[in-house]
């Protein structure tokens, strides 16, 4: 990844979104986040620092991610909202889980799940293309289906 | 502390299984998201997608006004294949506003569900025009809300104009193995389309 315009960096993390935090009431550990309606219709603009278009706009919703050893020594240094994906992150889930589970909408967790994985802090494992042509991988699905009663 | 990206290898050696994904479509309360609990290993998840400044423009003409925030419900659940592999199915809302997001969820999809309510057939119109012309793999399945069907299968192939080589099920949404063999036969049709190309 490039860096960005406006000087974001890694060390920068750790408080240039910090403003979020008030949003959000005190605890930036806060888990639950899914019922924070108020600010819902602010908050994708906010979260990415105006940016509209996710980082790598391609970043497929049911791609895998998971933490790394860096990522969860980082915990501590990140602003809470790459806190939670972080955390949640510990057991691999797809982008459209952390979307789900944090209370986000689709295109801001990808913003910020691309920008944990251009740290190093994530590891993302996208589907492999073109699986619609592979025929290997349709009879292992199609196997695993099978073995579901 | 090191905050900069590293090149050191991870100690965490274990890596995210491929995912892959079935899309499940059809009109508002026709049983998508019954499909996926029945067979989801996790309870369906449902996130907001934000509107695209193309649906946006879209909803200008209707009646959500043009700078009206605008977010759509995407009910997903998951099932292992096996620990490199998982299979994603992502429940999207059926209506032609919606069609925005059917690009990124056919994106690279095995196949697409189309679920039928054989009393209101028209409403799987655009996920059927739609998956016809990207040309993904897709099967119609009539969800039997009441247990029997009002209409021989012949006549629901007649009235969707789907081409007879397009496999049309009937299935229960609620049953978990009913479901399996729907997304079964949507797997079976993806693999005799690319063994037949």
């Amino acid at each position: 990844m490039t860096p960005e315009p406006d000087g974001f960096d890694a060390p920068a993390l750790s408080h240039t979104r910090a403003f979020l935090a008030a949003g959000r009431g005190q605890d930036g550990d806060a888990a639950g986040t899914a019922n924070d309606s108020a600010v819902s219709g602010l908050r994708p603009y906010l979260l990415t620092s105006g940016r509209a278009e996710p980082v790598d706009q391609s970043l497929e919703i049911e791609s895998q991610v998971l933490t790394t050893d860096l990522g969860a020594t980082a915990y501590g240094r990140l602003s809470f909202e790459y806190r939670e994906i972080v955390r949640l992150c510990e057991d691999t889930v797809s982008v459209a889980e952390v979307a789900a589970k944090l209370g986000l909408h689709i295109g801001v967790a990808r913003v910020l799940v691309a920008d944990l994985a251009a740290l190093g802090y994530l590891v993302v494992q996208r589907p492999t293309f073109p699986v619609n042509q592979d025929l290997n991988l349709i009879e292992r699905v199609i196997r695993g289906l099978e073995a579901i009663h | 502390m090191d905050l900069k990206p590293s090149t050191e290898p991870l100690r965490r050696t274990r890596r995210p299984p491929v995912p892959v994904k079935i899309v499940i479509a059809g009109g508002f309360g026709v049983g998508k998201t019954t499909a996926v609990s029945a067979i989801s290993e996790i309870p369906p998840l449902s996130t907001e997608a934000a509107i695209t400044t193309v649906a946006a423009r879209v909803d200008a003409t209707g009646e959500v006004p043009a700078k009206m925030t605008t977010t759509v419900a995407l009910d997903f659940g998951c099932i292992t294949i096996d620990e490199a592999l998982k299979l994603y199915l992502f429940g999207t809302p059926g209506q032609d506003r919606f069609g925005f997001m059917w690009h990124d969820l056919s994106q690279g999809a095995l196949g697409a569900l189309v679920i039928v309510d054989a009393r209101r057939i028209n409403d799987c119109y655009p996920a059927v025009d739609y998956f016809e012309k990207v040309r993904l793999p897709f099967v119609v399945a009539v969800n039997m809300f009441h247990g029997e069907l009002r209409h021989e299968l012949a006549e629901l192939r007649w009235a969707l104009a789907i081409d007879a080589g397009i496999p049309l099920v009937t299935f229960d949404a609620r049953s978990k193995l009913s479901v399996r063999d729907a997304l079964l036969a949507v797997l079976r049709h993806t693999r005799s389309r690319i063994e037949g190309a």
